[in-house]
């Protein structure tokens, strides 16, 4: 088969050119199957989380006491907090992609460094969090908390307490997890980014990481009223 | 990459004009934006009024609420191919199969032989 | 990575424009770092036939294990034994039968049937088949250390009590996923976005239908396998209390997390088997599939429908009375497309002008086998029978008939359809006739006596048994010991043909879809000029009916 080469048009301005892997026809057939993968990815974490969700909706019905004493020993604020740090990165993440298709080079690196900053804060409000917990004695996999104190009262003659404590560490660790993926992924956006390998004509891997960085986000969305505001 | 031979043989360089992907404005974003904060002001609200049993309906209605306007908008699934659409919203309704008949058999254990009632309620 | 060559530097070969794929570059590196969708499909084949080798001797010493009913006289101890069988079917089901035809036969013929010059993703491609390495590696690691004797299922509470290498396993397991969704994801794209010029959905060949719909299933169900895996690991290493009915946790749930997976996961295992079935049976027949649409939504339906039905193996673990009635109608409804598809291989083959090639009897032997295990599997479907037969010889035998009397059976069909295709040689057509009869006797020697003897009520994962089926179970052994000569057979013509094989014929059967229009062996990447999908199966008029 003929071999031409095929790139993809780069606009003025110091940006640089993408060349269509040689097994594509058009740089449309490139773009397509790497959004419908990335899409296909995207099934799969939904359905990875999905079975978290499915073994918190499970012992939520077997022991709806116990979640609301753990739920209302986490402080909602701070997951409230943490939703506006991470629906706020999601947004300057879709404008960075907006300007990625725009060619608008700098614009994008500003909206992703915002993106990265408020996704610190997220884990920086984690951090607390958790240690935190860890200060009253629950830790993830092992709870030993004081009979005597607030703690002690909250969780007295609950079933299973520590069911809820390791459901809620496991989530909001893979989900921790994941935003760590996703705040070096934008960071790698950020450097390929400043060197111009984004525009107009060749904008792919901002938007793909940009649909994983609202996934993170959608999780969040669920976690955050199930987990702290345990109805 | 295949270009690699190109200075020792004459390769054709094809520009290819095809366009894609669809580009949003600013203004969409930023009502999406809008709209998903008041959305958790709501949210922490209808969690500290008791529904009874439905507090736990209404906080994961709202939560789809937010969370298909950030995929419809923020992920561009609106503009997006069907097939795209097809894959994503398929995953949601397997991964309803999931909850549905574990719950199933969660719920209705017991009915014909109490002893196999779940554990503490 | 293959650095494509211009055409003009390339020393000519006879009769072809190109070198082709096997000779396009040299040495181990050009193969251990090869993108080419062939050469990956290679080293996969050559990989899950060791790990079948190995799944097969576990599977020997078992059954010769079982030739006295014991307690003296067997050759293990009982703890030996339960780790046997546990390796023997974890090596058989994670390191073999899933990723056997996806990996290696998929991978080769797939982007070939399409028209395509590779796989959309080859770097996934080739990460895939490593991820695989590493998880097989991580499964021998757990079998030379501590063993693993929890039964390929890992069953919460034992596999939290285990002293032996669940943890390594499980990993191995985990990695195994992954490397199986990357396959799948990479064939669902590759067929939306990379088939010839000219072919709709409707002109792919009906592999591709079945390779679609295990994909699907590969993408949907394995990452629940993956977040149940690590929940075991959490359980096992810090008693989380998910699974562990000591803490609070359900070890039913366990169990419906596992065959969320594992269900529609038997299915990723039989779907490429039916897709090798339908192309074997149109070629060598040369009639077009009877039936095409049905036969191409049957396929969409049973993945459907896998989804639906996973509670028919909890039947007696304690789930309510009203999910199994559920679960056993719903399973009974995959009878359907099940039966579809075998009338529209039996039509196909009726009138036609059949060929009695190797890869054609292997298929008789699989439409014969599948025919037993599809319908056995109807009995286990019904709750009332199940209760009865659950956890018997009859299960074990069930599962066997559709795995390893179909599934493999395929596979080997398929790997003698695409030999001359893969290498340019062709084997020793006679003995690949006498391994494959010697290969179905085998089967019905081994398993027959067992559906009789778990009707009888004998539990399977037994070290030892009453006197009463000392007869049966010799039987078994001798069975297995035939379908061991018939692989060695196998292996032995095979490696043959690949010194002194004659050279294969451009288009060995007379094919007529698309992996038959490239050069054999394909280029480098694959086609001499790009592809136009024309009519389907399209033998001419002179041999219709
Ligand atoms: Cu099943």
């Amino acid at each position: 088969m003929s071999h031409a080469t095929i790139v993809t048009p780069t606009p003025e301005g110091g940006f640089q050119p993408h060349t269509v892997a040689h097994h594509f026809k058009t740089a449309e057939q490139e773009f397509q199957a790497a959004k419908f993968a990335f899409w296909l990815f995207l099934v799969t974490e939904v359905m990875l989380f999905g079975g978290l969700f499915a073994a918190y909706i499970y012992y939520h019905g077997f022991y709806p006491k116990s979640f609301q004493a753990g739920g209302s020993l986490l402080d909602w604020r701070l997951g409230a907090l943490n939703t506006m740090f991470l629906l706020t990165s999601s947004w300057t993440m879709a404008n960075g992609v907006r300007c990625s298709q725009l060619s608008r080079r700098k614009e994008m690196v500003v909206w992703l460094w915002w993106t990265v900053v408020l996704a610190g804060g997220f884990m920086v409000v984690k951090y607390f969090e958790y240690s935190g917990k860890f200060h009253h004695g629950i830790f993830p996999f092992t709870q030993v908390w004081h009979p005597e104190g607030h703690y002690g009262e909250v969780l007295a003659g609950v079933a299973f307490p520590k069911l809820f404590f390791n459901i809620y560490f496991t989530m909001t660790g893979i989900h921790g997890l994941h935003v760590l993926v996703g705040m070096i992924a934008i960071g790698w956006l950020i450097w390929r980014g400043g060197q111009g390998r984004f525009h107009s004509g060749w904008y792919i891997p901002v938007d793909l990481i940009g649909l994983y960085w609202h996934v993170v986000d959608l999780i969040w969305i669920f976690l955050f009223p199930l987990l702290y505001l345990v109805p | 990459m295949a270009n690699t031979s190109h200075d020792s043989h004459h390769h054709d360089v094809v520009v290819d004009h095809s366009h894609h992907g669809h580009v949003s404005t600013f203004q969409i974003f930023l009502r999406v934006y809008v709209t998903l904060c008041v959305l958790t002001i709501v949210t922490v609200a209808a969690s500290q009024v008791d529904f009874g049993g439905a507090n736990m309906l209404i906080a994961v209605l709202i939560a789809s609420i937010k969370a298909s306007l950030v995929v419809t908008f923020f992920m561009h699934l609106k503009w997006d191919t069907a097939m795209n659409n097809i894959a994503f919203l398929g995953s949601l309704l397997f991964l309803s199969l999931l909850f549905l008949f574990t719950l199933a058999d969660f719920a209705t254990r017991g009915m014909a032989d109490p002893t196999q009632m779940s554990p503490i309620r | 990575m293959t650095t494509h060559a211009p055409a003009h530097e390339i020393p000519t070969v006879e009769g072809r424009r190109e070198p082709d794929y096997l000779r396009v570059t040299k040495g181990f590196m050009s193969w251990v770092t090869t993108l080419d969708h062939k050469r990956i499909g290679l080293m996969y084949l050559f990989g899950v036939t060791l790990a079948f080798i190995v799944g097969g001797i576990f599977a020997m010493l078992l059954r010769a294990h079982l030739w006295n009913p014991g307690p003296d006289g067997q050759m293990f101890s009982p703890q030996d034994y339960n780790q046997l069988f546990t390796l023997h079917g974890a090596f058989m089901v994670f390191a073999f039968i899933i990723p056997a035809i996806p990996g290696s036969i998929a991978n080769f013929a797939l982007p070939l049937l399409i028209g395509a010059p590779d796989v959309a993703l080859p770097k996934l491609n080739l990460a895939s088949f490593y991820l695989w390495l590493f998880g097989t590696v991580l499964l021998s690691y757990s079998a030379i250390t501590n063993g693993l004797d929890t039964g390929w299922t890992f069953y919460t509470p034992w596999s939290l009590k285990s002293q032996t290498a669940v943890l390594s396993a499980g990993l191995g397991v985990f990695v195994i996923g992954f490397s199986s969704i990357f396959t799948g994801l990479n064939f669902l794209v590759t067929m939306h976005k990379m088939r010839a010029r000219g072919m709709g959905w409707f002109q792919m060949p009906l592999f591709c239908w079945a390779i679609y719909a295990s994909s699907v299933l590969q993408v949907l169900a394995t990452p629940v396998l993956g977040i149940t895996v690590a929940l075991l690991a959490f359980e096992h290493i810090y008693h989380i209390g998910v699974f562990d009915p000591a803490e609070g946790g359900d070890p039913v749930l366990f169990q419906h997390f596992f065959w969320f997976y594992s269900h529609p996961a038997v299915y990723i295992m039989i779907l490429p088997g039916m897709g090798i079935i339908s192309e074997v049976v149109s070629t060598h027949s040369r009639r077009p599939l009877f039936g095409y649409k049905l036969l191409a939504f049957s396929s969409i339906a049973i993945a459907v429908i896998s989804f639906l039905v996973w509670g028919h193996h909890m039947y007696t673990s304690g789930q309510s009375e009203f999910a199994m009635q559920a679960f056993s109608f719903l399973t009974v409804l995959v009878a359907i497309p099940t039966a579809i598809k075998m009338w529209s291989w039996v039509a196909t083959i009726w009138g036609g002008s059949i060929a009695l090639t190797a890869p054609m009897l292997y298929a008789i032997a699989f439409l014969v086998i599948f025919t037993i295990g599809g319908l056995t599997g109807v009995y286990l479907a019904a709750l009332a029978i199940d209760i009865h037969l659950h956890d018997t010889y009859f299960v074990v035998a069930h599962f066997h008939a559709v795995m390893m009397g179909s599934t493999a059976i395929a596979f080997f069909a398929g790997v003698h359809h695409w030999w001359p295709k893969m290498f340019g040689r062709m084997y020793n057509e006679k003995l690949a006739s006498i391994a494959a009869i010697v290969i179905l006797t085998g089967f019905m020697v081994t398993f027959l006596p067992q559906f009789e003897m778990g009707s009888q009520g004998m539990p399977r994962r037994y070290a030892t048994y009453s006197e009463q089926w000392v007869g049966y179970h010799r039987a078994s052994t001798v069975g297995a010991m035939i379908l061991g000569a018939g692989f060695a057979l196998m292996v032995g013509y095979l490696l043959h043909s690949l010194i002194a094989g004659r050279k294969a014929k451009p288009n060995e059967w007379g094919g007529v879809t698309l992996d038959w229009k490239c050069p054999t062996p394909p280029n480098l990447y694959n086609f001499d000029d790009e592809p136009i999908a024309g009519k389907l199966y399209d033998y001419g008029p002179t041999l219709k009916r």
